[in-house]
């Protein structure tokens, strides 16, 4: 009788493992295929061809592997669950993410001096060729301003340390902008995105008004705006890259001035040397219903954005991150036209494309993370 | 293509296995009168799916695979051939160890040899595969590698098992294989043919023509490559994940701690990579009907450096002594030549798992110190508490995975300065690592030891009905937790790749 038993169980065994073994493949192939996951904020792969070229070189194999991946049944889910099992076992990082108590902050890397000198002598070459007033304003993140919500020890470089660094290290034309104090003694209010790496209306507001005085604009009071929250949906890259649920959603600020906002037109340059696309707005409403809402400012980064204003004064520009995106519109209000330049997205000389000294200013924007990872700089020192 | 992947686990086996197991190992065709047409199904099914298994993974070099393959079985038929002439039997036997060793040579170990004749000599010679390789990418634009020569997979594992064939034969210790099938099956046999066990020719040869495929065996491979599977997706890739981040600091600076931790998470990495992957590859055998011998027992438990070689990699231990330590006089003349015969198997084992000055310094190091035990030492270790024993050799092989897996033998000895505290004792990295990963370390740690076995063992006996009814939720369990990481695959290298 025992040796039945056991058969039994054998039987079963078996079942169990062969019926997840067909059930989960077959739904997969059944199911409707997806052409990108907003989820995960990637395109999906799509079914690969095969040909004698890519069977040698295993270009077929690896696409259909991801695409069977890309597509598996319950993707999301699975990797939900997991992720829920490992922060419960005590994990505080997932996939270059810490996840803090109502918060979700970056993994920065350990700064590479060597490649930050290279950025700054860039730029100081570019402010000692160009006779033009020079601004340089580094944003702390958020890895900064809460690394005191970190597990104790977690590796997270003082970004206050490479800011002083690169403050230091600039020359006289440039003058630097630190909004460091502001963030951090504002770091209760809502300033920071908790699923997403960029920071709010209110912490770009904030950032404005610190540096009114150095750039010569007396900043619009808060009370001068009123303040629309666009969307209260909000799931960042943060989110993205961890997938964890806990964080609540972030809520999008659209902040007009009372009086009206003075706009004439929005040209987004989407590639250099073609016509650029003329708007009426600095807000892409569209981008609200999908996943990237924070593209709802100025839209997704392009090489060149011109915002020309109805208002009074003189002409910026501004080498920049992505944090200028809700930044700009403050300035609109003190500037008649302001040009945004992403030398990410530019692949020649910026002399090129326009002559500084045609600018009563010009204004360096970018976040310290994309500061200390950023190999574009370097391209100002290049003729 | 990996085990440890969702193509092969919920496309390639349930494909294969449905079809294996309804297929009888033999059809055979009426053709007319009393001829018949006899066809080896399954072992043509293991065929094909043993070389669409290995060309997934290595589509152009799959043809030294064939190559190999092809020679050993013809070497072996000439050798049946000519069973009454030794000279003609020795000359088959030549030609295929000339072979396979020959293919080791050019694809494992050519870049070594020219990079060290291009230092001595301070030539400029580039590597002839390199040159055939451009050539081919010229003509069919294959992305063949043109730098450094791209290890075949598998290719330290078959050139072995293929060879085991040829040498046990030509030793008169196994019958010659007549079908082409039969032996291209053993080659292919997809459980084992990219990263082991080692099975020899002579441990499946009556399997290859006759086996039974029932329940029973079903669900006991079911158990050994769940185990295998949750071993390497669960244990090796999570706590490898430590080992890479510190192996990638700067060992002039990481503290005594740092250097500890991360050197521990190899231990369990390796161990668990290579010994969940042998665990698969052994359930799969038996789900083909196969009984593959054991590659891993617990060989972090040993007492001694001699008895860690007798539980880590054993198929490999296993063919060394075979085929190299016997046949050169093992330790039957004399001490001179057993010491010389341990050092030269222990050299070689260091080669085979990479051409480096560091890996043949591992292997001596480790014949080094079992050449010290035969001496007397071992029977010192013998009589030491159990404790002091086993903790000593942890040590001696924790040690070795720092010259095993450091990349320059100065790495390797930076990282030793920083293991004994040349760069201080710890710091709040270290506190870090040890915070945020005591739980993986606490399962490695029990995982190794032999007390999960021991307490399924005795839960098996008291609750026989129970253990029945656990059996298959555990499956089921951790099939759905492997492919939760699986799917959320950041991190799933195969370390035994490599060799």
């Amino acid at each position: 009788m025992k040796k039945l038993k056991l058969n039994i169980s054998s039987l079963i065994n078996c079942v169990v493992f062969f019926s997840l073994l067909i059930t989960l493949p077959v739904a997969t192939t059944l199911l409707p295929k997806k052409e990108r996951s907003e989820m995960e904020n990637k395109p999906l792969q799509k079914m690969p061809s095969i040909s004698a070229k890519t069977v040698f070189n295993r270009k077929y194999m690896n696409d259909l592997e991801t695409y069977i991946s890309d597509h598996f049944v319950g993707r999301t889910s699975w990797i939900r669950s997991k992720t829920v099992l490992e922060t419960s076992l005590g994990k505080r990082e997932r996939n270059g993410i810490y996840i803090l108590k109502n918060r979700l902050v970056e993994h920065i890397a350990e700064p590479d001096y060597n490649s930050i000198d290279k950025s700054v002598n860039a730029v100081n070459k570019f402010a000692s060729e160009n006779d033009v007033p020079v601004f340089f304003m580094i944003v702390p993140t958020s890895a900064e301003i809460y690394a005191d919500e970190l597990s104790k020890n977690a590796p997270n470089p003082n970004q206050r340390d490479v800011i002083n660094y690169v403050y230091r290290s600039f020359g006289k034309g440039i003058t630097t902008l630190d909004v460091y104090p502001v963030m951090e003694s504002n770091k209760y209010q809502y300033i920071y995105y908790r699923t997403d790496h960029h920071w709010t209306t209110r912490g770009a507001y904030l950032a404005y008004a610190a540096a009114g005085k150095k750039m010569g604009y007396t900043p619009l009071s808060e009370d001068k705006y009123d303040i629309e929250h666009a969307s209260d949906e909000f799931q960042g890259t943060f989110y993205s890259k961890a997938l964890y649920d806990k964080v609540e959603n972030d809520t999008i600020d659209i902040w007009h001035p009372t009086a009206g906002e003075n706009v004439r037109e929005v040209a987004v340059t989407t590639m250099y040397g073609e016509e650029p696309q003329l708007y009426d707005s600095m807000y892409f409403r569209d981008y609200l219903s999908v996943k990237d809402k924070y593209a709802a400012f100025l839209g997704t980064n392009a090489p060149i954005v011109t915002i020309k204003s109805g208002n009074e004064g003189g002409k910026l520009l501004v080498i920049k991150d992505s944090y200028a995106h809700c930044y700009a519109p403050f300035l609109t209000e003190h500037y008649s036209e302001i040009t945004l330049i992403d030398l990410r997205y530019i692949q020649i000389s910026y002399k090129q494309l326009l002559n500084p000294e045609d600018y009563d200013q010009v204004l360096f924007l970018y976040n310290a993370s994309s500061f200390i990872s950023d190999t574009d700089l370097r391209k100002l020192a290049y003729d | 293509m990996v085990f440890s992947s969702l193509t092969f686990l919920y496309y390639f086996l349930p494909v294969v296995l449905i079809v294996y197991i309804f297929l009888p190992n033999r059809i055979t065709v009426p053709l007319g009168g009393d001829r018949h047409l006899v066809i080896p199904a399954r072992n043509l099914l293991i065929l094909l799916s043993g070389f669409f298994f290995y060309a997934w993974g290595e589509p152009f070099y799959v043809i030294l695979m064939l190559f190999s393959t092809l020679i050993d079985y013809t070497a072996g038929r000439f050798m049946a051939k000519y069973d009454d002439s030794p000279a003609k039997r020795r000359l088959c036997l030549i030609v295929s160890v000339c072979m396979n060793v020959g293919l080791l040579a050019v694809f494992k170990y050519s870049d070594f040899i020219i990079d060290t004749v291009n230092v001595i000599f301070r030539s400029d010679i580039t590597n002839p595969v390199i040159l055939a390789n451009r050539a081919i990418n010229d003509v069919y634009n294959f992305g063949l590698s043109e730098s450094r020569v791209a290890l075949p997979i598998g290719i330290s594992f078959y050139t072995f098992q293929s060879m085991s064939y040829t040498i046990d034969l030509y030793l008169r210790n196994i019958k010659v294989q007549k079908s082409f099938i039969g032996f291209t099956s053993y080659v292919t046999l997809f459980p084992q043919i990219v990263a082991g066990p080692i099975v020899r020719y002579e441990d499946v040869a009556a399997e290859l023509d006759e086996r039974t495929v029932n329940i029973n065996k079903i669900s006991e491979g079911i158990c050994f490559f769940v185990k295998g599977l949750a071993k390497k997706v669960l244990l090796a890739n999570n706590i490898g994940i430590i080992w890479t981040q510190i192996k990638a600091m700067d060992y002039r600076e990481i503290s005594a701690a740092t250097a500890w931790i991360g050197i521990l998470a190899f231990t369990f990495q390796i161990y668990f990579d290579f010994s969940g992957y042998s665990d698969m590859a052994v359930g799969l055998g038996k789900m083909l009907g196969f009984n593959f011998p054991k590659n891993f027992d617990h060989p972090y438990l040993s007492r001694s450096v001699s008895e860690f070689w007798r539980r880590w990699h054993i198929t490999l231990g296993t063919w060394f002594r075979e085929y190299v330590y016997i046949p050169l006089g093992g330790n039957r003349k004399g001490h001179g030549k057993t010491i010389r015969n341990l050092l030269i198997v222990w050299g070689l084992t260091g080669l085979w798992h990479g051409a480096s000055w560091n890996f043949i310094l591992w292997g001596l190091y480790f014949g080094v110190l079992i050449v010290i035990e035969r001496l007397g030492w071992g029977n010192v270790l013998k009589k030491l508490p159990s404790v002091v024993s086993g903790l000593y050799t942890f040590l001696i092989v924790v040690f070795g995975w720092v010259l095993f897996d450091t990349n320059t033998l100065s790495d390797a000895g930076q990282f030793f300065k920083a293991m004994f505290g040349g760069n201080g004792l710890g710091d709040s990295t270290a506190a870090y690592y040890m915070a945020s990963n005591i739980v993986i370390f606490l399962l490695c740690i029990f995982a190794s030891t032999d007390l999960f076995g021991k307490l399924a063992a005795a839960f098996k006996k008291k609750k026989g009905k129970l253990y029945a009814g656990v059996t298959p939720a555990v499956t089921a369990a951790v099939l759905l937790l492997c492919t939760s990481y699986l799917v959320d695959a950041t991190y799933n290298p195969f370390l035994y790749f490599r060799f």
